[in-house]
């Protein structure tokens, strides 16, 4: 295999998984041992969560490539394969084409049906309001306003790159959906049911990886996803907050 | 009572690692270890512990059992611990810090808040100590086996 094969190869495989949310530092050894496998001694990656540097720093020959990753969302099973992948390209000795055919194949690997993803997704978190300790008309509400909100997060997702947008629209949508459903009543505790519903989005995955970059010592990285997290928080506070606040101050209504 | 909490939580975290598009065949580990982790959390919490070092010890428990079942299961530790923090996240005290702020209730808002963010960092502590831990054990248990090899 050619030197700029290997480093495509690499290079694809630490895309895939930082695409699907992996750890900074797993993406960064799973290109070094690459390459290294494959007897590139001086190479470096440079990871960040937004793109990635991979150079071979051989002189007179140095190559470099530059990725830039646009959009994440957290693919557990794409990060496994890739993985595995890995494991086997370390070990064996894989030509060119099958290489990027397999990673293709694992690039293109189809999630859960999104009915199945939706169903269980509500349910987990209609389960949360019951460990937030709601009650079980919260239950069957946080049940089908989170199924709701997840549509409108799919969808507007779709059309637009920002997560700002698809995070507040969609937590807009929870809480007024939350509170029609109290004054309906079909639940008992709105706020039992915002928690519940709004669980998919809070970035908390976000955060601890965060968090775990920067102790681990990707400083850069470990803010970029920090502030990352943050963002969504505050999308989230501005589109639950907005809705609460216009309910209490033109509505007249209460909260807890 | 514990196991009812169990029960809500380990549909939850099943719930969420199809949410996060976990390997099938990693969907009841993952669920078990969600599971765990809340249990321990719950505990010490109506021991009276405060809320960020319950979360500490729910989060050891996940990372120490998403260590276990990724060499059960061969699968990277990833895919156990990203749905298994799921039910110790602090969704309730990040709402209540917010409606503090709206209601402007700062000193309440500041106090939840904080707890919040302490929480948050406590999870991810929990999480690097067993990692960094299993890794300093597997880099100790391949030198010693490469010292065997020599002799």
């Amino acid at each position: 295999m050619l030197k700029n094969e290997i480093l495509q190869v690499a290079i694809y495989s630490g895309e895939i998984m930082l695409k699907s949310g992996a750890e900074t530092y797993r993406v960064e050894d799973i290109i070094e041992r690459m390459c290294r496998s494959k007897g590139l001694d001086d190479v470096n990656s440079f990871v960040t969560p937004t793109g990635m540097f991979v150079s071979d720093n051989k002189t007179h020959e140095a190559t470099a490539i530059i990725k830039r990753v646009k959009n994440r969302k957290i693919d557990l099973d794409k990060i496994s394969q890739v993985n595995n992948f890995a494991r086997s390209f370390i070990s064996g000795d894989m030509p060119y084409e099958d290489a990027i055919e397999r990673l293709n194949r694992i690039d293109n690997t189809p999630k859960f049906h999104p009915v199945v993803t939706l169903l269980l997704t509500g349910l987990a978190s209609a389960f949360f309001t019951l460990l937030f300790g709601g009650m079980f008309p919260d239950f069957i509400a946080a049940f089908f306003i989170s199924m709701i909100s997840i549509g409108v997060f799919w969808s507007i997702d779709r059309l637009s790159d920002t997560q700002f947008l698809s995070t507040t629209a969609s937590s807009v949508v929870i809480s007024i959906c939350s509170i029609l459903s109290y004054k309906m009543g079909l639940g008992t505790s709105f706020d039992m049911i915002i928690v519940g519903a709004v669980m998919p989005l809070v970035p908390g995955v976000a955060l601890t990886n965060g968090i775990r970059d920067l102790i681990s010592g990707d400083i850069l990285s470990g803010i970029a996803r920090v502030f990352e997290a943050v963002m969504i928080a505050v999308s989230i506070a501005v589109g639950v907050g907005s809705v609460l606040g216009f309910w209490t101050g033109i509505m007249g209504g209460s909260l807890i | 009572m514990i196991l009812k909490q169990f029960l809500f939580s380990f549909i939850s975290t099943v719930g969420f690692s199809v949410f996060f598009n976990a390997p099938r065949s990693s969907l009841l580990y993952a669920g078990f270890t969600g599971g765990c982790g809340w249990v321990v959390y719950y505990i010490l919490k109506s021991m009276g512990y405060a809320a960020p070092f319950a979360s500490l010890a729910g989060a050891i428990v996940v990372g120490l059992l998403g260590e276990l079942f990724a060499r059960v299961d061969k699968k990277p530790v990833t895919a156990f611990v990203v749905p298994g923090i799921v039910p110790l996240v602090p969704g309730y005290g990040m709402y209540l810090a917010m409606v503090g702020l709206i209601n402007n209730d700062y000193d309440s808002a500041i106090q939840i808040g904080t707890e919040t963010i302490l929480t948050g960092g406590a999870i991810a502590m929990g999480i690097i100590i067993v990692s960094s831990l299993a890794k300093i054990f597997k880099s100790r248990k391949t030198i010693i086996l490469h010292s065997m090899k020599k002799q």
